[in-house]
């Protein structure tokens, strides 16, 4: 129940998030054709943006996955299912309240540490309600081993609960900060954290579980996964810093941050060396699988953003990037390109192993596999062009206002990706909804839940 | 791996990690303000909450950088600068110009009129209307944004004031007098200096592509000071027809567009306009709404003006 909740959350606020990014795009083409409605301002609306979709969609989905695998990996069921539904309960409600505060003007404004206050309070009691609940179903386990993506959602949920504590400073609740620099520095850890210790574990845990099951093969190395792991841990931490090289940060610390960057090769290396050869001359096979073509195409997204990312972090080359939409491409790479796609490969994966039933239809999780690779592969293409045409301008010394027309077909081009992946998350809404329909009127009649492990 | 250990390590290394990578910088921080600080007036820090609450970070970066070009690159930020900022307001896109330093580019009357609806100063932005904010907090958003730079941005509104009363008393002393005053800042060598370029079709197409995306919120599409931003602005824009008959030259208008007109809601475009771009744009509006143009005489010294032989100049 748990599961099923966080997915059905998790396909509500892809369908919400990814239409205020459209609406936002729109506003770029056209700024007065929603002019002068508060709620829908642009400043407003891209911090509703990506809270929808940070914690909404992606947050959710992979919550779920965590949910789900957890016990399957432990041969138990998860400790309380009255927990679980009550963080379910408290999260779909913390980001209702928060993205409704943000309409409204009352953000703090740091990114993704917008959500104010009691917001921030809900969000760590959650997620320490899963952490209990989940060390509890780790404690009462039937099989010894722990599995790597036990490993990495064990992780997640420490490093993310510390991570959004001190990053949200929620011992300051009137301004959610600390001052000047250092508050910068702080808010960039934390927004690095985001990405590297919400998604990128739970994501990994995802396709750590679905590949290896889906190709009926056993994982390619344990050794490696123990690397990735903790190499992960080690160098993804403490990389903020590169969101600020261009700003008056302590130098030492940019050295380290660019540092850790190129690091970040190693756990992504190790994690998708060993995702690939375990489904090596396999490819074929998990695309036979709704779950695992969308998991596959999300290490594929990990691979592109987490080259990119090491990359971006070099003085040289951001001189040219930073502050550009090249930026947002990268943005867009990771959070939908890679965690999106494997949470929505989690929950295509799972959805049949919970109801018992296959899902609703095959066809519109196709269907939409397809409108989200041939949204996001826009994104990418569009952003990073447009971000390199602004970037070289500016350094050419074009002013701002100068390069603003240059960016408009991009703007449109943009936009019109964004339809595809609205469209995406509408089709993937209705297949979600309908696949527990048809669950509740079939209760007990699972059959695929049996025990089945990498 | 146990239970144990994955919990174990996961808070030894996030401690180690969050002591080098944020308590580390921030004890090591001085927190001893720039020379340019000063605190924030009440009205300032209202205005601060009015930008942090409608996102403005989102957009506008406040820091600049040693390689920048645009806005406020004639100082590169400093640590010192942000000290009683809470939250932080650094940014991380630029989809509109850096802020650090606006403070005093532009009088707050242009403010009034860029917020109502940006494209009245700024044909082509892409900022939303602020129109529903309400005159009260516009002027304290318009407080806050003069304040960017503190006390540079101090210095840049004392001159603003400054200028605003003398430009005032110009416009209320009729056209004549106006016109006179105008011209008066101009160096005399500037006055003399005709548009170099001839007028041909090409030249007053670009001239008009610069009009439309620069001039025309204020000074109008016919060039009658009559654009959507004139009922904001105090003296209001220039009506071009008055000029014709009262010595203007191509060398004024060049001088005028670079530089701007202080006080006056007129910016300078030095930043955003290279040379023969502000030659093309004075022409257009030399030739089509002044009705009197010096441009492509014949080329009296050195200078390398590129020429139309077969016409004979």
């Amino acid at each position: 129940m748990t599961v099923k909740s966080f997915f059905l959350s998790s396909a509500f606020w892809m369908v919400m998030g990814t239409l205020a990014g459209l609406t936002g795009a729109v506003e770029l083409i056209a700024p007065d054709l929603l002019g002068n409605v508060p709620w829908l301002v642009f400043g407003r609306l891209r911090q509703a943006h990506t809270n929808m979709v940070m914690f909404g969609f992606v947050g959710s989905a992979l919550l779920g996955a965590a949910h789900f695998l957890v016990p399957r990996l432990l041969r138990t069921q998860l400790h309380s299912e009255r927990i679980g539904l009550f963080c379910v309960v408290l999260w779909d409600l913390a980001i209702g309240v928060g993205v409704a505060a943000l309409a409204m003007g009352y953000t703090q404004n740091r990114e993704y540490a917008e959500f104010i206050w009691p917001v921030d309070v809900a969000i760590l009691i959650v997620l320490l309600g899963i952490f209990y609940n989940l060390l509890m179903t780790v404690r009462k386990r039937g099989e010894n081993l722990l599995y790597v993506s036990v490993w990495y959602v064990m992780g997640a949920l420490i490093f993310t609960f510390l991570s959004y504590f001190f990053g949200n400073a929620v011992w300051a609740p009137q301004t959610g900060s600390i001052w000047g620099m250092p508050d910068a520095i702080l808010a960039w850890f934390y927004g690095h954290n985001i990405l590297g210790f919400f998604f990128t574990p739970l994501a990994v845990a995802v396709a750590y579980y679905v590949i290896p099951i889906v190709t009926g093969r056993p994982l390619y190395s344990h050794t490696l996964s123990l690397v990735g792991f903790w190499s992960l841990l080690l160098l993804y931490s403490h990389i903020g810093t590169h969101h600020l090289l261009q700003a008056p940060a302590p130098t030492w610390l940019k050295v380290v941050a660019i540092t850790g960057s190129i690091g970040m090769l190693v756990p992504v290396m190790t994690v998708l060396i060993n995702l690939w050869l375990t489904m090596k001359g396999r490819i074929s096979v998990i695309h036979t699988d709704i779950g695992g073509k969308f998991v596959f195409a999300g290490t594929v997204w990990y691979l592109f953003t987490c080259l990119q990312g090491p990359l971006q972090s070099l003085p040289y080359i951001q001189k040219v990037t930073h502050f550009t939409n090249w930026v947002v491409a990268h943005a867009h790479m990771g959070v939908l390109g890679f965690a999106g796609m494997t949470a929505l490969g989690g929950i295509y994966f799972m959805l049949p192993r919970i109801t018992g039933r296959p899902i609703y239809s095959e066809t519109l999780a196709d269907i939409q596999y397809w409108l989200v690779l041939t949204g996001m592969t826009g994104f990418f293409g569009i952003l990073t062009a447009a971000g390199l045409v602004q970037g070289h301008a500016w350094l050419n010394g074009e002013v701002v206002y100068r390069v603003l027309p240059q960016l408009h077909p991009y703007m449109v081009a943009r936009a019109a990706s964004g339809i595809f992946i609205v469209a995406g998350a509408l089709v993937g809404l209705y297949n979600i909804v309908m696949s527990l329909r048809e669950a509740r009127s079939n209760v007990g009649s699972g059959d695929l839940t049996g025990q089945e492990g990498p | 791996m146990t239970p144990g250990f994955i919990v174990g390590g996961s808070l030894a290394i996030f401690l180690c990690v969050f002591f080098v990578a944020v308590l580390l910088p921030g004890i090591t921080a001085k927190d001893t303000p720039s020379e340019i600080f000063r605190p924030r007036t009440p009205l300032e820090e209202e205005g601060r909450k009015i930008y942090i609450q409608n996102g403005c970070s989102y957009c506008h970066s406040q820091y600049v950088r040693n390689l920048d070009w645009d806005l406020g690159a004639q100082r590169v930020a400093q640590a010192g600068d942000y000290v009683s900022d809470r939250p932080h307001q650094l940014g991380s896109e630029r989809t509109g110009p850096d802020l650090s330093q606006a403070g005093g580019e532009h009088p707050d009357d242009w403010h009034m009129a860029h917020f109502i609806n940006p494209r009245f100063t700024r044909p082509e932005s892409l900022m939303p209307p602020w129109e529903f904010l309400g005159r009260e907090r516009l002027l304290a958003l318009t407080a806050y944004v003069q304040s960017l730079g503190f006390k540079d941005a101090d210095a840049r509104m004392a001159r603003q004031r400054y200028w605003k009363q003398e430009a005032i008393k110009a416009y209320e002393a009729g056209p004549d007098a106006n016109v006179e005053w105008l011209h008066s800042h101009v160096p005399e060598p500037w006055r003399k200096l005709p548009n170099p370029y001839p007028t041909t079709e090409a030249g007053l197409l670009r001239g008009k592509r610069i009009y439309q995306s620069f001039c025309i919120g204020c000074h109008g599409p016919i060039g009658d000071g009559m654009g959507p931003a004139q009922p904001y602005l105090y003296p209001p824009p220039l009506n071009f027809t008055i000029l014709k008959g009262r010595g203007i030259s191509g060398g004024i208008l060049y001088y005028q567009i670079m530089n701007g007109i202080t006080g006056t809601a007129m910016p300078y475009f030095k930043r955003e306009l290279e040379s023969e771009k502000i030659w093309d744009v004075g022409n257009y509006v030399a030739v089509y709404f002044i009705g009197e143009t010096d441009a492509g005489g014949e080329p009296r010294g050195i200078e390398a003006s590129y020429i139309r032989p077969r016409e004979g100049k």
